[in-house]
């Protein structure tokens, strides 16, 4: 019942609302902007009237020790009067961000704000865009509000100094890291390898023919053999074999399999050996050698 | 883990109401039992979704947000008062406390009237900041509801907020135009991480105090989009602060009126669906995340496709597996999570910093979860790591899991062998050439006859 009843005075009220929102809108006229750079002397600089309720085309440039002014006089339809909003409306077209500077505005419309670099937010410092000037006049009632463009504003400053920065936390995808390994060990080239292997095995040829040369020779096998055979044969036998099982220790054997192998074989190796010796002995005592 | 007893408890009870995954008692201060009823649509699509509303004054001696030292409610939805504060029961410490007892909090703002400095202090410790005389109420002259606020243009008319950033979750989207009248806007500090606003108002709105005769420059509070008409705050411990501008858009007038913006044409008002996505998301029915079971192990190889699970040991430079399951509640059930499109749940193996920090993709879905997943070698450094995924993002509840394990080095067995160092052939052959020489060597000095020639010419000198 209520409802019906605020219901049907609202449809009242926009009926009579109606007909003086086409009546009037605001606008401004007698709009100027002028920059002043700090130093320079009276008139320097730039000036500009902007058109009524229209924007300029091209581009002004604030710097670092520039003034922009800016004078309007805002008005509902056609006559001077004083809005409830009279903003420059800044506004970065990439990132979207905006900042509204009120104009102090008199009873008789005229309004005039100023406006330094170091006003800006840090954010437009960086802004590679030129910013929209945007002029937003607007009040309580019924008349349309006026939102344009009126210029582009391009903050320009010097390029040895830098431009500030801010960081905002926030929480969000960090960049991947990869760890970097260590590269793995490298070989030389096989055929360097080889060449060197080569040269280790040669040796023993070498060795060989030194021996042979100076008259090495194994005369004495079967004259050895036939006094003592079996001494000689495990005495070789068990060298061998110790060297075998350093083969299998290199190869597959672990520590307490190889010691106890060793053990025995190196028992048998001096036991034979001394025998072995015995009869090296003998020959040398016989003359021999 | 306290989550999932309660849903055990509650999904007897859940067999027809949607609920609330973190309980449903809900108080509601409201200082004036006669404007309860102008709520009603509010209340009755609470009660629809499961929840026990307890209606009571600030005044009243009972009111007590702890009970034996534990909250004695779930969910805290304030009305602005009337009157200069809230009474003792709900200082801003105790709300702070309820919140870190994992409450969630609803506090609604009126244009109409100066905010009491009890709700500001709460909400600066919060970091929202008020404008200095809190009573200041947003104006837009471009988008108002030329119905009912031809004169004052304070009824604003705003599109449902999309997306807060592209990287985010949209819990408050939709179609339709919102009307919020009479606003006391707010703007929020800057350094937090933890805040995050929900709606906006227009760039062409601004702020003043309609209580001031006459207006000049200096009266002008915030401006445009700084401006914040619904924001919300969630704490480290997840727990959801949501601070509504206009608690007239809840009444039941707002619900279902007829709104035209300059221009425009006549439209119904989305209220009811946004206070119901609002009530949602603060109340914990949506943006709650679940991890489910977390495994890690060896990749399998053709040689060993069996793994152990979970391994607390693993060898330097070893290909390995992790995977996370994380589900989503949404009103009431969990459903398989997903992550935003320029977003990344991430998984980070840290040893005091992260050696590895890794997309982790979804690699396969259940009926309410989704399984995601990533393949990486363990960095060459042996000690003591952790896989970590700490997904923290706004409007979704924190993600935090630590998983340590031991990292060893090779054990002297598990290099390659001597051999297969071409390197190593050189060594290898110096050293069975000496064994040969040496063994040649025996044979020679045992058997080995004088050299007849050399025995001459040694004994003719």
């Amino acid at each position: 019942m209520q409802l019906w009843h605020s219901l049907l005075q609202l449809g009242l009220l926009a009926s009579t609302a109606v007909p003086t929102v086409a009546a009037s809108a605001w606008g401004f006229t007698d709009a100027t902007v002028s920059v002043h750079s700090k130093g320079s002397g009276v008139g320097a600089g730039l000036k500009e009237k902007i058109p009524d309720n229209k924007g300029l085309s091209q581009p002004i440039d604030l710097g670092d020790a520039d003034t922009l002014k800016l004078t309007l006089t805002s008005q509902e339809g056609s006559t001077a009067k004083r809005a409830h909003q009279v903003f420059l409306l800044l506004q970065d077209p990439e990132t979207g961000l905006d900042i509204s500077y009120p104009f102090n505005v008199k009873d008789n419309g005229k309004a005039r704000v100023e406006l330094a670099q170091k006003d800006l937010p840090v954010q437009f410092l960086s802004a590679s865009e030129p910013l929209d000037a945007r002029l937003l006049i607007g009040s309580f009632g019924s008349s349309k509000a006026y939102n344009g463009v009126a210029f582009q504003l391009s903050v320009t400053h010097d390029p040895n100094v830098p431009v500030p920065t801010v960081e905002a936390p926030k929480y969000g995808k960090l960049p991947e890291i990869h760890h970097i390994f260590k590269s793995d060990p490298q070989s030389p080239p096989v055929v360097v390898t080889l060449a060197f292997v080569g040269m280790v095995l040669a040796t023993l040829p070498f060795l060989a023919v030194a021996w042979l040369f100076l008259g090495a020779n194994v005369s004495h096998l079967p004259a050895a053999f036939k006094s003592s055979p079996v001494p000689h044969t495990i005495f070789l036998g068990s060298l061998f074999s110790i060297e075998g099982i350093f083969f299998q220790y290199y190869t597959s054997w672990t520590l307490f399999q190889v010691l106890p192998a060793v053990a025995v074989a190196g028992t048998v190796a001096f036991v034979s050996g001394s025998r072995a010796l015995g009869e090296v002995q003998g020959r040398r005592l016989a003359g021999q050698r | 883990m306290r989550w999932s007893l309660s849903f055990f408890l509650f999904g007897f009870l859940a067999a027809v109401h949607a609920l609330s995954s973190s309980g449903n008692r809900l108080l509601v201060v409201l200082e004036d039992a006669s404007e309860k009823d102008s709520f009603s649509m509010f209340w009755s699509d609470l009660e629809a979704r499961g929840y026990n509303l307890d209606f009571q004054s600030p005044k009243s001696d009972q009111l007590s947000l702890f009970e034996l030292g534990d909250r004695a409610y779930d969910h805290l939805l304030v009305l602005p008062p009337r009157s200069k504060g809230l009474g003792p029961a709900l200082s801003p410490k105790n709300i702070i406390d309820f919140m870190d007892k994992d409450g969630n909090v609803l506090l609604a703002l009126s244009g109409k009237s100066t905010t009491p400095s009890a709700i500001s202090s709460l909400l600066l410790e919060l970091d929202f900041h008020l404008s200095s005389d809190r009573s200041s109420i947003a104006v837009d002259h471009f988008n108002y509801d030329t119905i009912s606020a031809t004169e004052k243009h304070d009824v604003l008319l705003l599109q449902r907020p999309g997306q807060l950033r592209k990287d985010t979750k949209s819990f408050f989207g939709g179609e339709g135009v919102l009307a919020f009248p009479r606003t006391e806007p707010h703007t929020l500090g800057n350094e937090s991480p933890l805040m995050a606003p929900i709606l906006r108002a227009p760039a062409t709105a601004y702020s003043y105090n309609p209580k001031e005769g006459s207006f000049s420059v200096e009266d002008v509070g915030v401006t445009g989009t700084q401006m914040a008409l619904v924001s919300a705050m969630q704490a480290r411990n997840s727990a959801r602060f949501t601070l509504l501008g206009s608690v007239d858009s809840l009444r039941d007038e707002w619900f279902s009126a007829t709104v035209q913006a300059p221009g425009g044409k006549k439209t119904e008002t989305a209220n009811r669906e946004f206070a119901q996505q609002l009530t949602a998301w603060t109340f914990k029915e949506t943006g709650v995340l679940k991890v489910g079971t977390i495994e890690h192990h060896l990749a399998p190889t053709a040689e060993a496709p069996d793994v152990e699970l979970n391994p607390a040991i693993y060898r330097i430079k070893n290909e390995t597996v992790f995977s996370i399951e994380v589900s989503e509640y949404a009103h009431d059930r969990f459903i398989p999570f997903e992550v935003p499109s320029d977003d990344a749940l991430q998984l980070e193996f840290t040893m005091l910093s992260p050696f590895h920090r890794l997309d982790l993709q979804p690699t396969s879905r259940t009926e309410n979860s989704t399984i995601y997943s990533t393949q990486f070698t363990t960095p060459d450094q042996h000690g003591i790591f952790s896989f970590r995924v700490n997904y923290k993002r706004p409007f979704l509840t924190n993600l935090e899991e630590k998983h340590e394990v031991t990292v060893r080095h090779f054990a002297h067995d598990e290099y390659p062998r001597s051999w297969k160092i071409s390197g190593g052939w050189v060594w290898i052959a110096g050293l069975w050439s000496v064994i040969g020489g040496f063994l040649a060597f025996v044979i020679m000095w045992l058997y080995s006859a004088p050299a007849p020639a050399a025995s001459k010419t040694k004994k003719s000198q």
